[in-house]
């Protein structure tokens, strides 16, 4: 058999995986093929099935159908020791009686590394963290970031072929994730391995990764680019999961150019629709105008960088974001007009909830 | 500390008063000079400690408790540990009904054990043997052993093994590395309270031991039927001295409060 080239082979895949517990089934129909150097995000809600099929690559929960192949090599018989991955686990599972350094040192231990090789490759992992001179720290008097970056020390200098993180930073404060993120994005990018991330944090998700699976109900709902999934949600449910987003009532009216109405608001329709139908538009998308959807300033929320303004309209409530750029903006009570472009809305069959 | 209003510490101060005044009592009778028992009030004598030399017995049922009392805690521990991993890990089957089956022997009178006990080994030809005492025994701490094992392993975070795991840990070297080093201070507490319970017990051992194999409690049991001097307080002090030594040992080692509590390492 010949090689195929790295670049269009993908290196783990995973084909219609499914796992069932009794009658409760967690995950259903999952295909995903993951390119070298790849950055995924498994994202939903809790319950959404996500860590259940991380557990189905570590190898610590049995697939009930499927298959899962690493570099083409079908893994469900491989033992979870013999996998090769590398894991950080959301509570770090650090060996609370061995230091920093035996801890990142116990994988390459069990590979039997000789243990100059081992000092040295440990002393550069604990440094790519950050945590050059905590060799001897053991992990009860380091701050929940520094055992976060032992964690990814520890699972990083096995060289894995894929990374599997665990909600790895939903333990850390605001600030401090937002640092860890960038910091993971950078060590990742550089030591191009390819990455597979648990989160219900969808910020996470958009910032970190090259694509995202979001998922719900055991089931994916959708696979694309942050930028993708974000812009042009292929469900009700990714619009809402992922960002705020507002679903208004409209009407498709009339034939031969049939139009989209909101309200005050209308559009050319795409052919194919009609009656009712659910429009969803971001907030930040969303402007105040002198024609378009009737609406009244119900609450303006002040959050420095931008305004936040809640509107009721005749097509549901909405919420509005706008940039503080020092112009005038509408008050509360006041009444206003909503618009947005055809092309910053996303429409769906049937009435909104 | 200052939480305590003065109610709290006089019942507190009280508490330890009746914990400690006997134990006290009996330390320092053992230093009477007198032929009964009585507090020394004329000088103290170390008559009564010389006094154990010349009663081999008693050194012979200290040796026999000893054995006894590390043998079976040994063993109880060296079954403990599998059986509480397994019932921590593993969706065993009837789980409810073993864990009360390996914590029974703690529910049937010592009693009524002895009695059980010493028809099933003189049925069996082994009666008054050690082997038989060290079969009693087993039984009846298993229980301390497990039930601090038990709670150490359900207490360990199952994603630190799978971490091991992850990291190419499998079998017996996943145990000797991750598992049994968290799991430590209970396994110790665990053996350390099954030794005490061993090495303390009368009700039950009184029936089973026979010259020769006869416990320190038994021996002193018997001694104090048939004399009245202060022997049997200096016995006891030797054993509190060396019960203290045991402690502060585990208290070094482990800490105490960790032992006591059945604590894991986190």
């Amino acid at each position: 058999m010949t090689t195929p080239s790295r670049s269009t082979t993908p290196l783990l895949e995973l084909d219609r995986v499914a796992k069932a517990f009794g009658s409760h089934v967690a995950v259903e129909d999952f295909s995903l093929a993951v390119a070298p150097g790849e950055f995924i995000s498994f994202l939903g809600p809790s319950g959404c099935g996500k860590t259940t099929t991380l557990q189905m690559i570590a190898g610590f929960l049995a697939p009930s159908r499927g298959t899962i192949r690493l570099e083409g090599r079908d893994l469900t018989q491989v033992h979870p020791s013999k996998r090769g991955l590398g894991i950080v686990f959301q509570s770090y599972a650090l060996f609370p009686h061995m230091t920093a350094a035996e801890n990142v040192a116990f994988g390459l231990e069990m590979q039997r590394v000789s243990r100059s090789e081992r000092t040295e490759r440990v002393r550069a992992a604990l440094a790519m963290v950050g945590l050059a001179g905590y060799e001897d720290r053991h992990p009860r008097r380091m701050s929940g970031g520094q055992q976060q970056r032992v964690a990814l020390a520890r699972a990083l200098v096995i060289r894995p072929s894929v990374l599997l993180l665990d909600e790895p930073l939903s333990n850390l404060d605001a600030k401090l994730r937002e640092e860890m993120q960038i910091e993971l994005r950078q060590i990742q990018r550089n030591l191009g391995t390819t990455t597979i991330l648990v989160t219900h944090d969808q910020g996470e998700a958009l910032s970190l990764s090259d694509r995202i699976v979001v998922m719900s109900k055991g089931r994916i709902e959708q696979i694309g680019t942050p930028q993708d999934t974000y812009e042009r949600p292929a469900s009700a449910f990714a619009a809402q999961f992922l960002g705020k987003t507002n679903d208004f009532s409209a009407r498709i009216e009339g034939a031969s150019p049939a139009r989209i109405v909101a309200g005050g608001w209308s559009a050319p329709a795409p052919v194919g629709m009609r009656g009712p139908v659910t429009l969803s538009v971001r907030p930040e998308r969303i402007g105040f105008s002198e024609e378009g959807l009737p609406g009244r300033v119900a609450a303006r929320i002040f959050q420095g960088n931008h305004w936040l303004f809640q509107c009721e309209t005749e097509c549901g409530p909405a919420i509005v974001v706008r940039p503080n750029d020092g112009l005038p903006q509408p008050g509360e009570g006041e009444a206003v007009r909503l618009a947005w472009r055809p092309e910053d809305m996303s429409l769906r069959a049937g009435a909104a909830a | 500390m200052s939480r305590n209003g003065p109610l709290a510490l006089a019942f507190h101060g009280l508490f330890v008063t009746f914990m400690l005044a006997p134990i006290v009592v009996v330390c320092l009778v053992a230093f009477t000079p007198e032929g009964f028992l009585s507090l020394p009030t004329n000088g103290f004598s170390l008559r009564w400690f010389r006094a154990i030399a010349d009663y081999p017995e008693f050194v012979h049922a200290f040796w026999v408790s000893l054995g006894l009392g590390a043998l079976s805690s040994l063993v109880a521990v060296l079954v403990a540990v599998p059986a509480a991993l397994a019932l921590t890990r593993y969706p065993v089957p009837g789980r409810g009904a073993l864990q009360a089956l390996f914590l029974s022997p703690l529910m049937i009178p010592h009693v009524v054990l002895g009695v059980a006990f010493l028809r099933f080994f003189t049925a069996l030809g082994l009666g008054g043997t050690f082997l038989a005492l060290l079969a009693a025994h087993i039984v009846v701490v298993f229980p301390f052993a497990f039930r601090l094992t038990l709670a150490a392993a359900s207490g360990l975070d199952p994603a630190l093994e799978r971490a091991a795991i992850s990291l190419g840990a499998g079998g017996f070297t996943l145990f000797r590395r991750v598992t049994l080093p968290l799991i430590l201070p209970g396994v110790v507490s665990g053996w350390a309270l099954a030794f005490i319970q061993s090495f303390d017990d009368l009700t039950m051992t009184v029936f089973l031991a026979a010259p020769g194999t006869e416990t320190l409690p038994v021996r002193m049991f018997l001694y104090i039927q048939d004399n009245i001097d202060p022997l049997v307080t200096s016995v006891s002090a030797c054993v509190i001295a060396i019960t203290m030594v045991f402690l502060v040992v585990l208290d070094r080692l482990y800490g105490l409060d960790r032992v006591l509590a059945g604590k894991g390492s986190h």
